[in-house]
């Protein structure tokens, strides 16, 4: 049976990706960034997960102003890298994980989750940077990728509470297939940032931490942060943590932590980066 | 049923299935939608993107949109006014964009992330389009953030002013 072996929480920042890219990584500037995922690369080559589902927000690349899904999930064979305004990034093609990603778009709806399927997409800095952080530059990526991706531009966003109920049935989808497969489960974006208006620069580091705690263990004390909580006290952007807990809540009722990194500025933003096992 | 705890109500949002613990009430306020709106109007110096910015600048999110298309982005460069005039947009929009007034495309409806389009068309990468909103310059943004970014304190609330 397939099973979900870890998760793994990261930033998704383009400025990331542009260092990644432009090989930038070892600057002064991005030293103490790309070191906190020096761990994580290592780790994950000796865990050589077949397939990542890979929670992300697209910020208007593949969904426009005119269809906004709450969730949906993809089931294509595989998903090019999008124009984002400079030119798609130089990065392998995105390959997908059809059988699986089908079953468990079926198993969702049917546990009640209504899921929007996606067969064709271009994939922006939210699903191909944390790619970039953990695997470097590889010819192809090392992994199938199952592309979950949440509205969190447009309100209302999907709470909280419902996205770590997601999760918990991503996680009872993923054990209901027969095939033995390494599954992990990233979310990512965040942490605090706001990137608009006179507020836009808004850092808030011990609320991220604070966040960082809460997802170990057997706390679920962050499935109930409202909305305004997050925009408050993390910046407008900050809200994409909700995802997080998309990939806490696939871990089942305890985690334990194995890695954990946080680092002030990357741009306008804080990166996280933290990495759970399911105690089962 | 099995027993959920004191907030049996409409606005419940659901007993978690699977193995997690502890009665889910509503979470917030956000069962009352009245009140969940107005809060996203309380934050300082903040457009949230309600469904109300959404459906004002359905049309200006749109036509950035378009520039993800390199022969849009060439078309633009070449003449904006005339790329503008190919889209139905009020002329207060069409001059916000040209004079690239960012905290005017908010109020107008716009979205950080389909503006980016605009100001990556410009070749600005998101911390210079993101100073132009502050006030600052992008020197001063830049240290500001270097030095930890902006603190909350003072800007989370505009009744509460803290
Ligand atoms: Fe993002």
């Amino acid at each position: 049976m397939a099973r979900i072996t870890a998760g793994v929480g990261s930033s998704h920042i383009p400025l990331l990706g542009v260092a990644v890219d432009q090989g930038k990584t070892t600057d002064d500037y991005f030293t103490p960034i790309f070191s906190g995922y020096e761990w994580t690369k290592e780790w994950i080559k000796g865990e050589k997960p077949d397939v990542i589902i890979l929670v992300y927000n697209d910020h208007a690349s593949a969904f426009d102003a005119n269809i906004i899904p709450t969730f949906a999930i993809g089931t294509g064979e595989r998903y090019k890298p999008a124009d984002e305004g400079w030119g798609p990034r130089e990065v392998p093609d995105v390959i997908g994980e059809p059988d699986l990603g089908w079953h468990i778009a079926q198993s969702l709806i049917l546990d009640e989750f209504d899921m929007t399927i996606i067969n064709e997409m271009d994939v922006d800095h939210g699903l191909t940077v944390p790619l970039s952080m953990m695997f470097g530059q590889p010819e192809a990526w090392p992994v199938k990728v199952i592309p979950l991706a949440v509205n969190v531009v447009t309100y209302p966003v999907p709470t909280g509470n419902r996205c770590w109920l997601l999760g918990e049935a991503i996680r009872r989808a993923v054990e209901s297939y027969p095939e033995d497969l390494n599954v992990q489960i990233w979310g990512t974006g965040g942490m605090s940032h706001q990137l608009q208006g006179p507020r836009a620069g808004l850092i808030n580091a011990d609320w991220d931490n604070t966040f960082m705690d809460g997802l170990v263990g057997t706390s679920d004390k962050n499935r109930t942060i409202p909305h305004i909580e997050y925009l408050r006290e993390t910046g407008s952007e900050g809200i994409e943590m909700v995802m997080w807990l998309i990939m806490r809540g696939a871990l089942g009722a305890e985690t334990r932590l194995l890695h954990r990194h946080y680092h002030v500025p990357c741009s306008n933003t804080a990166v996280g980066h933290i990495v759970l096992e399911p105690v089962t | 049923m099995s027993d959920k705890g004191a907030s049996d109500t409409p606005e419940d949002l659901g007993e978690p299935k699977g193995e997690a613990t502890g009665a889910i009430g509503p979470v917030g306020n956000q069962g009352d939608i009245a009140e969940y709106l107005e809060e996203l109007e309380d934050i300082p110096g903040t457009r949230v993107y309600t469904a109300a910015r959404a459906r004002k600048g359905y049309w200006l999110n749109q036509f950035a949109m378009s520039l993800m298309k390199e022969e849009n982005r060439t078309r633009w460069r070449a003449d904006e006014k005339a790329y503008l005039d190919e889209w139905q947009l009020s002329d207060a929009v069409k001059q916000a964009l040209l004079d690239r007034d960012y905290n005017r495309l908010l109020d107008l409806g716009g979205n950080i992330y389909f503006l980016a389009k605009v100001f990556s068309t410009d070749g600005l990468s998101f911390l210079q389009a993101v100073s132009t909103m502050t006030g600052m310059s992008v020197v001063e943004y830049k240290a500001m953030m270097d030095a930890g970014g902006r603190s909350p304190e003072g800007v989370r609330s505009i009744k509460g002013g803290y």
